[in-house]
């Protein structure tokens, strides 16, 4: 009995010091990880112009923010990130919303389809995009003309939302799905012995259940469709309509590029998802967690 | 004035309606048979590269002019210009700007073909004598005879050096009249720690400007042309000659050819470098852009003869200029711009702005050129044949996608070179008929 | 019971009004669509594109090609060979060193060691970043004159190559694809590990299993579900790659991977439907991963 405990304790204590060791390498890889960004953020604080004259490597003799300023001015940021917010915010509810009702179907009905449907979605959200990509193009224009306004998907920000919506509903619905399997049954049939009908059965009892995996996913969500600019690149022929993402192509010049500017504009164009994840990071990992790990 | 497009799109689109409507009654008007037609409405224009570029500036001063002639607004956007080449096709097909920049060549006659941009025959021909037929011809698609395309400015592929660079290694580029004198000049840059001959080919294209000289030089224009047109083999023991010469060139290289692109190749020669580099002239803004220092020491001279036969009697010019999409808004407005933008009012305004390239107007003043120009037409005087650049004289399915990584393929592993060409060959005998 | 319960249900569907069916049909109805119509359908037609000769304008240019394009591909295009390659390059690099070392990461921090929790932070911020950013962040560190090729001595005139040499290459662009990789992976194993049960581990630990071996006998099999979705989001996220050497190479070939031939021949100058071949044979490698998944996922509906 007592040679357990002593052995147990040596045992401790041996992993301790392996620990710390093991804590002291990956502490050492999380410094390489984060030096790319901590680098660009260092960059983007100093003046192009002592760069040139000193080098790279050169102590900093000024170290402001004027980069940013003028990134903002030169970018015209503002512009993009309103159409970042036009683009995403509908995308993200339209994607909880169609994806809530097909797993509220799904979960509550049952329909010979009901498994078919669900794989149907999932397969669709791993289809490679640029499969896709022609024929995208061209049905935005068919569509289009159809209605006599070539507009109305091609260069609108409404298209690039569909786009959006159709590609990520397929990881929605599967999340929301899975997630009330968890949900009792016994509440949804209370709720049709008491006559309720199925749009009340969804939207008074069920969705308020589903506020955490929704919270999750729109949290994730908003992270993609802000990190996408291909979609845009193709479907948007004007650039004042671009995303924010792609309004830094505009600082890669043709021309000279002044890499400090490029670095602050990064980091400006950067900032919002890190915040994001830094401040809801719980949401972010339930998030992927539901949609990945369900067994 | 011209204004450029930063509002809030959702205005545009609107405005962009009302244009519509007014050139549908424009057309209507015209289609009535009006005599003397004023064309009116709003055009959009594309300008390729970033909104601080020296191109753009001068492009927004040259439709700024148009602005206070006709006193139709211009709304310029500027986009990224490898984005706007990669996607052309469907920007065409969509809702395109009226006119942008463009190049003639295969890229116009092909899309014009198909139906996406608009003949501006008429527009060439009002430009009347101030263009020469050789410029016309140039722009002229072969398959219909009209002109897609109002041709302003070009510039030549020749090697570019700095005067200072030369100077200090004691050497005179001027004076390199054949292979073994460009050889002999590379060696001698290299053993001063130099790049002897620049070359950047990230973009898969950049290289191909050393692959037309080396073939116009060692087997003629006409060969060039109908290689690239699949009436010679890839296969030929001449197109084998022509890259054992560019093999030859590979020590004198920078090790780093595929990693940088041609602003790579620009930045070694800005930064004195390198001794030569093989490029196209249009770069020279940048160097204006960096100070009047570096301009005016940037120099051209044609790459040399390697075959007397043939001399240095071709030379690629790429011919640039306006083109209208055909699907736009206001085409009318369009080729009435880009007529403005060809004529001598445009290239005023163009000039004053600080555009250093050669138009090729006959209304342009040459008297008022810089040294550099005057250069740059000496070596274009020195030609015969013009190519147009190896991406404009042939089939886009093909060069892209096959004779750029072929290049790459070869800088990567020139051993690989009867597997490279056999391959090209098989690549482009599997195209299907235009 | 579970007759019961399947009964119970097809009373509740027989037992819906009109309004209730109409209601149902158009909640599965319209997301539906959607996807039939911008996801399903381009899909079939660049499938069906692949078998044609077409420059992308005018739908009567379309012409039949037969297998053409796949022969081309097959027999005439080397650098198919070469994209083939560096995609099963990345597929072993992330399936054998990416992913483990996520995993080993997820496990360490399940342990909670010292400074988890801002480690975890850390190896997780790469995977929220827009593609394009990290494309600029890595510029900045490798570009002649950059921090890089600073350390090493070089400056712009000879800098050592990276993207054009085809001895290292492959390897930081692996890197590069890792330093967001892992993060990821580590952070779905950790949720995974969440939910494993810890008595089981800290038994072992008395009985005196070393690190290793409570890893691979108790948690490594316990995991299985896990492991297999993250075997197939390796495997599919190989085979989709695309944006991060679009980001560094635009549509050259210098470093092709079949998604970057496919957008290179659909896009760009020339279109031509081999393009669409391409994103079908990356269609093709994906399918069988995707049935995997779905199979795994679907496990218990499934029977």
């Amino acid at each position: 009995m007592s040679t357990t405990i002593v052995q147990n304790k040596e045992y401790k204590n041996k992993q301790k010091t392996k620990d710390n060791f093991i804590s002291a390498i990956i502490g050492f890889f999380a410094f390489v990880w984060i030096f790319p960004i901590l680098w660009t953020l260092w960059t983007s604080l100093r003046p192009y112009n002592d760069i040139i004259s000193y080098g790279v490597f050169s102590w900093p003799r000024n170290l402001n923010l004027d980069n940013y300023f003028q990134a903002f001015r030169v970018m015209g940021l503002t512009k993009y990130f309103l159409n970042t917010l036009y683009v995403m915010v509908p995308s993200v509810i339209l994607i909880l919303f169609l994806g809530s009702l097909i797993a509220f179907v799904v979960s509550r009905y049952s329909f010979r389809f009901n498994l078919t449907l669900l794989l149907f979605f999932t397969a669709g959200n791993m289809l490679p995009t640029i499969a896709t990509y022609i024929p995208v193009f061209w049905l935005y224009i068919k569509i289009g003309d159809l209605f006599g306004n070539r507009s109305l998907l091609y260069n609108n920000y409404f298209g690039i939302i569909l786009i959006h919506v159709a590609f990520q509903v397929g990881f929605a619905t599967f999340v929301l799905s899975s997630y009330m399997k968890t949900v009792p049954k016994e509440i949804s049939e209370s709720a049709i012995l008491d006559g309720c009908s199925v749009f009340r059965h969804y939207w008074n009892v069920m969705l308020p259940l589903l506020r955490p995996p929704l919270a999750a996913l729109g949290v994730l969500m908003s992270c993609w469709i802000y990190n996408d600019f291909f979609w845009a690149l193709i479907l948007m022929s004007e650039d004042s309509k671009r995303p924010v993402t792609s309004a830094l192509r505009q600082l890669q010049g043709q021309y000279i590029t002044d890499f400090n500017l490029l670095a602050a504009g990064a980091s400006i164009v950067a900032a919002p998802t890190i915040i994001l994840f830094l401040v809801l990071r719980k949401q972010f990992v339930s998030g992927l967690t539901l949609g990945a790990t369900k067994g | 004035m011209s204004d450029v497009n930063n509002g809030i799109s959702r205005r545009s689109v609107l405005k962009g309606a009302a244009i519509g409507g007014a050139g549908l009654v424009a057309g209507g008007s015209l289609l009535a048979g009006c005599g003397k037609k004023q064309v009116t409405g709003d055009v959009h224009f594309t300008i390729r590269g970033n909104l601080s570029d020296a191109g753009a500036k001068i492009a927004i001063a040259a439709n700024d002019a148009y602005t206070k002639k006709t006193g139709n607004k211009v709304i310029s956007q500027a986009v990224n210009s490898d984005d706007f080449q990669n996607n052309f096709v469907q920007i065409m097909q969509g809702t395109p700007d009226d006119a942008f920049g463009w190049m003639a060549g295969w890229r116009t006659n092909a899309r014009a073909d198909a139906g996406l941009l608009a003949d501006v025959s008429e527009q060439v021909k009002a430009l009347g004598s101030s263009l020469s037929a050789a410029a016309i011809q140039g722009a002229t698609n072969p398959s219909d005879g009209k002109q897609y395309i109002i041709p302003t400015t070009y510039y030549p592929w020749g090697l570019h050096y700095r005067k200072s660079t030369m100077q200090e290694l004691g050497l005179n580029p001027e004076s390199i009249a054949t292979w073994d004198d460009l050889i002999k000049l590379c060696e001698a840059t290299q053993k001063k720690g130099l790049v002897g001959y620049a070359l950047g080919d990230k973009g898969g294209w950049e290289a191909m400007g050393t692959f037309d000289i080396l073939n116009m030089r060692l087997n003629g224009y006409q060969f060039h042309i109908d290689l690239l047109n699949g009436k010679e083999q890839w296969t030929d023991a001449k197109v084998v000659e022509v890259f054992n010469h560019m093999g030859e060139l590979i020590p004198f290289m920078n090790k780093n050819v595929l990693d940088i692109s041609w602003d790579g190749m620009r930045d070694l020669l800005l930064q004195k470098k390198c001794g030569a580099m093989m490029m196209g002239s249009w770069f020279a803004n940048d160097f204006l852009a960096k100070s009047q220092a570096d301009y005016d020491d940037l120099w051209i001279v044609p790459f040399p003869e390697i075959n007397p036969e043939h001399g240095i009697d071709s030379i690629d010019a790429p011919l640039d200029g306006i083109s209208v999409a055909a699907n736009g808004k206001n085409p009318e407005g369009g080729a009435d711009l880009a007529g403005f933008l060809g004529s001598k009012e445009g290239i005023d305004a163009a000039v004053a702005a600080g555009d250093t390239n050669i138009y090729i107007s006959s209304d342009f003043d040459t008297s008022s050129y810089d040294a550099f120009n005057k250069q740059k037409l000496a070596v274009l005087g020195a030609a015969k044949n013009i190519g147009f650049f190896l991406d404009r004289d042939t089939r886009g399915d093909f060069a892209g996608p096959v004779v750029g990584p072929a290049i790459q393929s070869f800088l990567k592993n020139p051993k690989d070179l009867t597997k490279i060409l056999e391959s090209t060959q098989a690549q482009w005998d599997a195209l299907p008929a235009l | 019971m579970k007759t019961a319960a399947v009964n119970k249900k097809v009373r509740s569907r027989r037992s819906l009004s009109r309004n209730d069916r109409f209601t149902l049909g158009a909640f599965v109805g319209l997301p539906t669509l959607l996807q039939v119509v911008f996801l399903w359908a381009p899909t079939l037609i660049t499938v069906i594109l692949s078998f044609t000769y077409w420059n992308g304008i005018n739908v009567a240019d379309i012409k039949w090609a037969g297998f053409a394009n796949y022969k081309n591909i097959f027999f005439g295009s080397p650098v198919f060979y070469d994209a083939l390659k560096n995609n099963i390059v990345w597929l072993l690099w992330f399936t054998f060193i990416a992913t483990p070392l996520g995993i080993l990461l997820a496990y360490q921090f399940d342990r909670k060691i010292k400074g988890h929790r801002i480690y975890e932070t850390i190896f997780y911020i790469p995977v929220v970043l827009s593609l394009a950013i990290i494309g600029i962040i890595w510029n900045f560190m490798l570009q002649p004159g950059g921090f890089v090729q600073g350390v090493m001595g070089r400056d712009i005139g000879n800098a050592i190559s990276i993207w054009g040499n085809y001895d290292i290459n492959s390897y930081v662009i692996m890197a590069l694809a890792s330093w967001r990789h892992i993060g990821y992976i580590m952070l779905l194993y950790l949720a995974g590990l969440k939910a494993f049960d810890s008595s089981l581990r800290e038994a072992s630990a008395i009985d005196g299993a070393t690190e290793w071996q409570t890893f691979r006998k108790i948690i490594f099999p316990t995991m299985r579900p896990v492991n297999v979705i993250i075997l197939v989001i390796t495997i599919i996220d190989s085979l989709r790659a695309f944006d991060l050497v679009y980001i560094i190479y635009g549509t050259s070939t210098a470093w092709p991977l079949l998604n970057i031939l496919a957008f290179q021949n659909f896009a760009g100058q020339g279109i031509s439907m081999k393009g669409a071949a391409y994103s079908v044979i990356a269609l093709v490698l994906c399918v069988v991963p995707i049935l995997v998944y779905l199979r795994n996922v679907f496990k218990e509906d499934l029977q």
